[in-house]
């Protein structure tokens, strides 16, 4: 390996995640944080870390220069990028590659061929890999060839800007007689917002799962895809449960899926790790929907069923060696099951409102099959600036319902108190039928489950009110002993944790002020 | 013996403990007392014990008044009954006074739809605080008048900061 130092220019779990694969292959690791991430484990749990900003990520995790003027002072010879911030920007690619350092991931060219709807799209297409049906390039006033090309396509479609982004200048239309209007409003927004009024049409697929292939590619010309990931139980385009393989893929489907990914990755020149996301719809068929030009949250549960390290990999790859075992032969073979539960500071019960705060204890799951990836320890002060994820649950089983089993058993053993976390929502997905027979489809979760009611009374109730009895009872002194003031100096353990929480002064009272939460 | 008194959710609960020979008899209300024997203890948070020889186990934070319990994934809120009023249309124990809006939860505002001055109905949103990249709708908990506002566009709030101040139409029944 020829890396010394890498520098992680993220946060959280993946931080930790990459800093893990390094520890092992020898190489130190330098962290990156914010004024908010102080106290952060990844802070603490690497080899060198630079402070470079206050909390917000624009003003931190975001700003190419402070990540640089870190990677330079330290004498990094690579940058691991993580998921989100700047992972998939090319210009932060640019960068690192003209200070003569590494970035661990797809080169700036690939990243830009891929970021571009039409081009990705015309790409694909060039490339032989299945795109959803649909035209490109028409003018927005052209009635007459849309409409020629509309029936071709076929309705239900979608009208959609050629150079928008965000689900901007997007239009689900149902018949034809809709297909004008559609396209005047399409072509407005797209020429007032990007300043040019292509539009293509796309036939709308659905229902439709998410089935996502892992690639790997290294500077070889090699690509190696390690199957499928079936991502399809999503809550406003939000992936909560991801399983792998999925029910839907047979072996033979599997290798169409991995070739149609490899086919995608040469295409732009790819390499490292990516994944290439597909629609798959009832009938089998699959279309390219986009490559994710990173290391993705759910990567672990493709390195569960295919006994590989996709960090080291990325490492490995990134420092000019080849992928191991490379062998062109087709798909390998997934083995048993895996699924990753996103543990959210969200209550499930008040519609996925953010719940975050100080960790008054954490327990993670242990045991056969159980993976917890996380950043989490108690006294953390979860900062609001970040997203909400708390940690990732991974299990595998050797089939899918003992993965399930697993799954239930290690929610179970998960402890966190202080954030309301979405651990009640898992649970009920695992005992939701349509789940269970693995019948779900992207629009599946907001159009076909409801949380289970809360039980009234909930039997743990009382189990809290004799736990505050209790602990009210000993945090006066040894149980047996008369009643002592808290606080006092001849205190127990108990009696000094409350001293200190007083002394702090937080004050954690939270409950309905007639204020409704709306996420967007 | 000790009496303990904790507002749940609106509702009040009276534990009594009377101290056994290594343990405790704990009532519930007027319930049959429940013989409990602690086991661990020592370490700050976790209660565990005997229910009748069936073993449980709770997580106790101490926040400044009362306690948070975490039990099998459900957390409760225990308050002294004296520091919490209840206000009309709240669902929990814990609420504003009224004629005051504080922020749910630590975040940044990014936005602010009222005015001093303004006049508002009920469930008007008054500001939205941003949080791990989720808007959140602050809304009025009656109709009123607003005579304040503390905060502006871009400012970082705590959660429990009062937001914005506001004459309410009519005093609520309590």
């Amino acid at each position: 390996m020829s890396f010394k130092r890498v520098l992680l220019a993220n946060r959280g779990e993946i931080a930790l995640r990459v800093q893990r694969a390094c520890r092992e292959l020898g190489i130190e690791t330098v962290a990156v944080y914010s004024d908010a991430d102080r106290d952060a484990l990844h802070v603490r749990n690497a080899d060198i870390a630079v402070h470079i900003g206050p909390g917000p990520a624009l003003e931190s995790y975001l700003v190419i220069d402070k990540i640089l003027e870190a990677a330079r002072a330290t004498g990094a010879d690579a940058i691991h990028p993580g998921y989100g911030f700047l992972s998939e920007n090319p210009r932060f690619v640019d960068a690192i590659e003209a200070a003569g350092i590494t970035f661990i991931g797809p080169p700036a060219s690939a990243m830009r061929a891929l970021g571009d709807k039409v081009s990705a799209r015309k790409l694909m297409q060039e490339a032989g890999v299945p795109v959803v049906p649909g035209a490109n390039d028409i003018d927005a006033n052209d009635i007459a060839t849309a409409t020629a090309e509309a029936q071709r396509v076929g309705f239900p479609l979608l009208v959609k800007a050629a150079a928008g982004g965000g689900g901007r200048g997007i239009r689900r239309v149902d018949r034809l007689e809709d297909l004008e209007a559609a396209m005047r409003a399409s072509g407005a927004e797209a020429a007032s917002s990007f300043g040019d009024a292509t539009i293509f049409l796309e036939r709308y697929v659905s229902p439709a799962r998410h089935i996502e292939v892992q690639v790997m590619a290294d500077a070889h010309g090699n690509v190696r895809a390690y199957g499928e990931r079936e991502c399809s139980v999503q809550r406003r385009n939000q992936k909560l449960l991801e399983e792998a393989p999925s029910v839907a893929v047979t072996p033979e489907l599997r290798r169409r899926l991995c070739a149609a990914a490899v086919a995608a990755a040469k295409s732009c020149g790819y390499r490292n790790a990516g994944t290439v996301e597909f629609l798959l719809d009832r009938n089998g068929e699959f279309y390219f929907l986009e490559v994710n030009a990173r290391l993705q949250v759910e990567h672990p549960i493709t390195e569960l069923v295919y006994g590989v390290d996709l960090v080291v990999q990325q490492l490995m790859v990134a420092a000019g060696e080849r992928i191991p075992d490379f062998d062109e032969e087709g798909p390998l073979t997934p083995r048993g099951w895996a699924m990753e539960a996103r543990i959210n500071g969200e209550d499930p019960y008040r519609d996925f409102f953010p719940s975050l705060g100080y960790v008054e204890h954490f327990e993670a799951p242990l045991g056969p099959g159980v993976r917890f990836d996380s950043m989490l320890f108690e006294g953390l002060d979860v900062p609001i600036y970040y997203d909400s994820m708390l940690g990732k649950l991974i299990v595998w089983g050797a089939d899918r319902p003992e993965a399930m089993r697993r799954m239930r058993r290690a929610l179970r053993d998960l402890v966190i108190a202080g954030p309301t976390t979405n651990v009640p929502f898992h649970l009920a997905l695992l005992d939701n039928p349509d789940f269970i027979a693995g019948d779900v489809h992207t629009g599946w979760l907001e159009s076909s489950f409801t949380m289970p009611a809360l039980p009234d009374p909930d039997p743990r109730l009382q189990q809290a009110l004799v736990a505050a009895a209790l602990a009210a009872e000993l945090g006066r002194g040894p149980a047996s002993s008369a009643p002592a003031s808290v606080g006092s100096s001849n205190g127990n353990a108990w009696a000094r944790a409350a001293q200190r929480q007083a002394l702090d002064g937080r004050t954690r009272a939270t409950g309905a002020r007639g204020w409704q939460g709306t996420a967007s | 013996m000790a009496r303990h008194r904790f507002l749940v959710d609106g509702v009040e609960h009276v534990v009594t403990v009377d101290g056994l020979d290594g343990g405790f008899a704990v009532r519930i209300g007027d319930a049959e007392p429940i013989e409990v024997q602690p086991t661990v203890h020592e370490i700050p948070g976790v209660v565990s014990y005997f229910e009748d020889g069936r073993p449980t186990r709770a997580f106790v934070a101490r926040p400044a008044q009362g306690f948070n319990v975490t039990v099998n994934g459900r957390r409760f809120e225990l308050r002294p009954p004296s520091t919490s009023k209840r206000g009309r249309g709240t669902v929990g124990g814990q609420t504003d006074p009224l004629g005051k809006v504080s922020a749910p939860l630590a975040g940044v505002v990014v936005a602010i739809h009222v005015a001093v001055g303004e006049h508002v109905e009920e469930g008007a949103v008054l500001c939205v605080v941003e949080a791990m990249k989720m808007q959140n709708e602050v809304h009025a908990p009656h109709a009123g008048t607003i005579t304040a506002l503390h905060v502006e566009a871009g400012a970082r709030c705590e959660r429990g900061d009062i937001l914005v101040e506001y004459d309410p139409d009519e005093v609520p029944e309590a």
